[in-house]
C-alpha cells in the first residue's frame, strides 16, 4: 500500500521533472548539441605525438658530415629546419620570440673534429613548453647516439679493424622491438577518445543535476515540492531519472560517433559497457544532487561544478597519468566517479577485458551512486526540518 | 556617465560583499587549485610499473636488465615466465610495461643478433610514450656500449680514437632540469584565471534577468554600455587578486623562477582578466537563464583549456581548429605568461599578443552591449 502510494508520488514527480526538461527547448539543444561541439574539435585538435618540430640550424662547418648530421636529424621526421642563422645567439632571439623550438648548433670544423673523435654539437630546446621538449629531447639524443655509432663502425672500418667488426655494418648486436599493446601505431585518439567520452559525460551530468535542487529553492518552488506529501528519496530519484535518459541518448550519440565517424576500435562488450555507464552517469548525477543540496544559490553550484570539471580533468587519468601523483591528490581524485569510469572505458574499449578485470571499479560505482544519492536525500531531509 | 558606472559598480560590490560565502569560495578556490594541480601534475613518467619475463637468466640479461631499472623510469613490480602471461599482467593494470627477453640471450649478443622485446601498455598516453621512448633510448644506449667495447677490445684505442665520435649537449633552455612544475605554472595561472573569470561573469546578467530585477535597472537612465562595465569592474579586481594569489604561491611556495617584470606581467594579466570577464558578459546576455549560461561556460571552459596552448602544443593542430582557439583570451595569454615567467621576455616580443588582447576586450564588450541591447527590444 505505502510502496503502490510512493510509485504514484514518484510518477508525478518524473512527470513534472520531464514537462520542465522538455518546455526549456534551447538547454535541451545545448544538452546534445555541445557534447557533439566538444568531441569533434577535441578529437581534431589534440595531437599527442610532437613531430615535425620547428628547428633553427647554425652550421659554423658547412662540411659534408654537418650536413649529413642535420640530414639525419631531418630525416627522423621530428625536426623541420624552418630557419638558418649564423650564430647562436639568433638561434637563442628566435626560441625567445617562439618562433622555433629547437636550435641546433653545429660549431667550426665539425668533419675534422669528429674524424678525431671529438665532435660535439649543442642542441638548444625551448624548456618552456614540456610536450615538445620532451619530444624534442628523446628524439635527439637517439639520433645522435645512432650518428655517432655509425661514424665509429665507418671509421673502425676503414682502420681495417677486426673483420668481426665488419660483420656489425653499423647495426647493434641487440635489437629493441617496442610493441605497444592495444595501441600499435601510437595513434591519439584511440588514446583519447574513451576518456574523453568519461569527461564529456561526466560534464553534462554533474552540471546537470548540480543546479535541479537549487533552482527550486531560488525560485521558491521548493517549498511548494515540500508541501506536498513527496519525500526526499522520492525528489531525488524523480530528479535523476528524466535527466538520466538525456545523458544515456547522449552518452549512445557520443559512443557511436567515436566508433563508426572516428573509428576508434571497440574491443571488448558493447553491453558490459552499456549497463556500467548507467553506474557512471547514476554516480555522476548524485555528485550532482550532493552539490544541488549543499549549495545555497545557484551561482555557489556553478562554482563548485566548475572546480569538479577541473578536477575531473587534470587528477582522473585522462590526461595525466594517476601513478606519478603523490598519494593524497589521488585521493582527491578518488572522490570523483570519473577516475574509475576512465579505468572501466579504456579496459573495455581499448583493451578489451572483461569485468574480471574490472570488478573492484565496478563494485566502487555503485557503492559511490548509492551513497551520493543517500547523502543527497539525507541533506534534503535536514534541510525540511 | 561615469556617475552612473560608478552607481552600478557600488551595487555589484555590496551585491558580492553581502554572499560571504560565494566571496571566500571565489577567492581560495583558485589556490586550492593550483597547490593540487601543482603537486599532482608530473608528465615525466619515472618508475613505470614494468613486468619482467626473463628466458635467459643469464649473466647478459640480467645487465641489460639492470640498465633498465637503474635508469629510474621502470620499476620491476612482476616477473612472469613468458609473454603471454607478461600481456596478462598488462591486461591486468598490474604494469604498464613488459620486457622479455628470450631464451640465450647473451650468446646471440656476442653473434650480433639478440632481441629484446618491450610491451607497453597503449591505452595511457604518458605512460606509453615515456616507456616506449625511454625503453628504446636505454636499450640502444647499451647496446652500443657493447659495441664500443668491442671495437677497443679490437684496438681501435690504439689508433688514437676516442669513443663515441660525436657527442650532443643539449641544453634545455629556461629550464634546464625540465621540471615539470616549471612547465606547468605559468600556464596554469593562465588557465585558472580563464575559468575563474569566465564563472564570475557568466552568470552575472542572466541572474538579474532570472530574478526579475533587471526590469528594475532598465527603467533607470543606465545604458547597455554602462551596465556592462559597472559589472566586471568589481570582477577584474576579485580576478587580479585571485591572479597576484596564484602566481606568489607558484613563486614562493613551488619555486618557480619569476624572469621577467612583473610589473609587465601585471598589467597584462589585467588585460587578459578583462578580456576573460568580457567573454563571460557575452555568454551571460546570450542565455536564457543561468543553466544555459553554465552549460556554454562549462563548454567554453573545456574547449579554451584544450586549444588554448596550455596542454597541447598549438603548432600542431590544424588551421581550422588553431582558429577556433583564437576565439579564446587564453591562447594570446599563455605565451604571454610563459614568456615572462619562464623565458623573461620584455614587450617588444610579445607586442603581437598584447595588440590582440586589446582588440578582444573592444570587440567583446561591443558584442555583449549589443546582445544585450537586441534582448531589450
Amino acid at each position: 500500500m505505502n510502496i503502490a502510494k510512493s510509485l504514484q508520488r514518484l510518477r508525478a514527480l518524473i512527470y513534472k521533472e520531464t514537462v520542465q526538461i522538455l518546455r526549456d527547448r534551447r538547454t535541451l539543444i545545448l544538452f546534445f548539441a555541445l557534447p557533439l561541439v566538444e568531441l569533434f574539435l577535441f578529437a581534431y585538435a589534440v595531437s599527442l605525438t610532437v613531430t615535425h618540430l620547428p628547428t633553427a640550424v647554425v652550421d659554423q662547418s658547412l662540411d659534408t658530415r654537418s650536413r649529413n648530421f642535420i640530414q639525419a636529424l631531418e630525416n627522423s621526421g621530428n625536426f623541420d629546419v624552418t630557419a638558418v642563422y649564423q650564430n647562436e645567439q639568433q638561434v637563442r632571439q628566435a626560441i625567445d620570440a617562439g618562433a622555433v623550438k629547437v636550435g641546433l648548433i653545429i660549431p667550426p670544423n665539425f668533419e675534422r673534429q669528429v674524424l678525431r673523435g671529438e665532435g660535439s654539437v649543442l642542441i638548444l630546446l625551448d624548456g618552456s613548453d614540456s610536450f615538445s621538449v620532451q619530444s624534442a629531447y628523446n628524439a635527439a639524443l637517439s639520433i645522435t647516439q645512432k650518428y655517432s655509432l655509425d661514424l665509429t663502425t665507418e671509421k673502425v672500418q676503414g682502420g681495417g679493424a677486426s673483420t668481426a667488426l665488419n660483420a656489425l655494418e653499423g647495426h647493434l648486436p641487440i635489437t629493441t622491438t617496442t610493441r605497444v599493446l592495444y595501441n600499435p601505431d601510437l595513434t591519439d585518439l584511440i588514446f583519447i577518445l574513451p576518456g574523453l567520452i568519461a569527461l564529456i559525460m561526466q560534464i553534462i551530468v554533474v552540471t546537470n543535476s548540480a543546479l535541479a535542487i537549487v533552482r527550486e529553492r531560488e525560485s521558491g518552488t521548493l517549498e511548494q515540492l515540500l508541501a506536498t506529501p513527496a519525500r526526499p528519496a522520492e525528489m531525488v530519484i524523480a530528479k535523476l531519472i528524466p535527466g538520466m535518459l538525456v545523458a544515456i541518448l547522449d552518452m549512445v550519440m557520443i559512443l557511436a560517433i567515436g566508433v563508426f565517424w572516428f573509428k576508434v576500435p571497440f574491443e571488448g562488450d558493447i553491453l558490459l559497457l552499456g549497463g556500467l555507464s548507467i553506474l557512471f552517469i547514476i554516480s555522476g548525477m548524485g555528485l550532482g544532487l550532493v552539490i544541488s543540496a549543499i549549495a545555497r544559490s545557484q551561482r555557489q553550484a556553478q562554482q563548485l561544478t566548475t572546480v569538479i570539471q577541473l578536477l575531473a580533468m587534470l587528477l582522473t587519468g585522462f590526461l595525466y597519468p594517476r601513478t606519478t601523483m603523490p598519494v593524497w591528490t589521488q585521493i582527491i581524485g578518488n572522490f570523483l566517479p570519473m577516475t574509475y569510469f576512465v579505468r572501466i572505458i579504456r579496459g573495455i574499449m581499448t583493451k578489451g577485458v572483461g569485468l574480471t578485470f574490472l570488478w573492484s571499479d565496478s563494485l566502487t560505482l555503485l557503492v559511490y551512486a548509492t551513497i551520493a544519492l543517500a547523502i543527497a536525500a539525507a541533506i534534503l531531509k535536514k534541510r525540511l526540518d | 556617465m561615469i556617475q552612473r558606472i560608478l552607481a552600478i559598480i557600488q551595487k555589484e560590490f555590496s551585491q558580492a560583499w553581502r554572499d560571504r560565502t560565494t566571496l571566500a569560495i571565489i577567492l581560495t578556490i583558485p589556490l586550492l587549485q593550483l597547490i593540487i594541480f601543482g603537486y599532482a601534475i608530473n608528465t615525466n613518467v619515472t618508475h613505470i610499473p614494468t613486468v619482467v619475463a626473463d628466458q635467459s637468466l643469464d649473466q647478459a640479461s640480467r645487465a641489460y636488465l639492470d640498465a633498465m631499472v637503474n635508469s629510474g623510469y621502470f620499476d620491476v613490480v612482476a616477473t612472469a615466465p613468458d609473454q603471454a602471461s607478461a600481456i596478462r599482467n598488462i591486461d591486468e593494470g598490474q604494469a604498464h610495461v613488459g620486457i622479455v627477453i628470450p631464451p640465450d640471450f647473451e650468446k646471440n649478443i656476442l653473434r650480433g643478433d639478440a632481441q629484446v622485446l618491450i610491451l607497453v601498455d597503449g591505452s595511457d598516453y604518458f605512460t606509453s610514450q615515456s616507456a616506449n621512448a625511454f625503453a628504446t633510448i636505454i636499450g640502444q644506449e647499451y647496446a652500443i656500449r657493447i659495441v664500443y667495447a668491442e671495437i677497443a677490445q679490437a684496438g681501435a684505442q690504439a689508433s688514437g680514437t676516442s669513443l663515441p665520435a660525436l657527442n650532443a649537449l643539449i641544453h634545455v633552455l629556461y629550464n634546464p632540469d625540465m621540471k615539470t612544475l616549471w612547465f606547468i605554472i605559468p600556464g596554469m595561472a593562465a588557465m585558472l584565471l580563464q575559468t575563474q573569470s569566465l564563472a564570475l561573469t557568466a552568470a552575472a546578467v542572466v541572474r538579474e534577468r532570472e530574478m526579475g530585477t533587471i526590469e528594475q535597472i532598465l527603467v533607470t537612465p543606465i545604458r547597455p554600455i554602462e551596465l556592462m562595465v559597472g559589472k566586471i569592474v568589481p570582477y577584474v579586481i576579485i580576478a587580479m587578486l585571485n591572479m597576484l594569489t596564484v602566481i606568489a604561491i607558484g613563486v614562493f611556495w613551488f619555486g618557480v623562477p619569476f624572469q621577467g617584470s612583473f610589473w609587465l606581467f601585471s598589467g597584462l594579466s589585467f588585460l587578459y582578466v578583462f578580456s576573460g570577464l568580457g567573454l563571460g558578459l557575452v555568454i551571460s546576455s546570450v542565455s536564457q537563464n543561468q543553466r544555459q549560461a553554465q552549460q556554454l561556460m562549462m563548454l567554453f571552459m573545456m574547449v579554451s583549456l584544450l586549444l588554448g596552448g596550455f596542454i597541447f602544443p598549438r603548432y600542431t593542430m590544424p588551421a581550422v581548429v588553431r582558429l577556433v582557439g583564437n576565439l579564446f583570451p587564453i591562447t594570446y595569454f599563455v605565451p604571454i605568461a610563459r614568456g615572462i615567467v619562464t623565458k623573461g621576455i620584455g614587450f617588444s616580443v610579445l607586442s603581437g599578443q598584447v595588440i590582440a588582447l586589446v582588440i578582444y576586450i573592444v570587440v567583446v564588450m561591443f558584442l555583449a552591449t549589443i546582445t544585450f541591447r537586441k534582448r531589450l527590444d
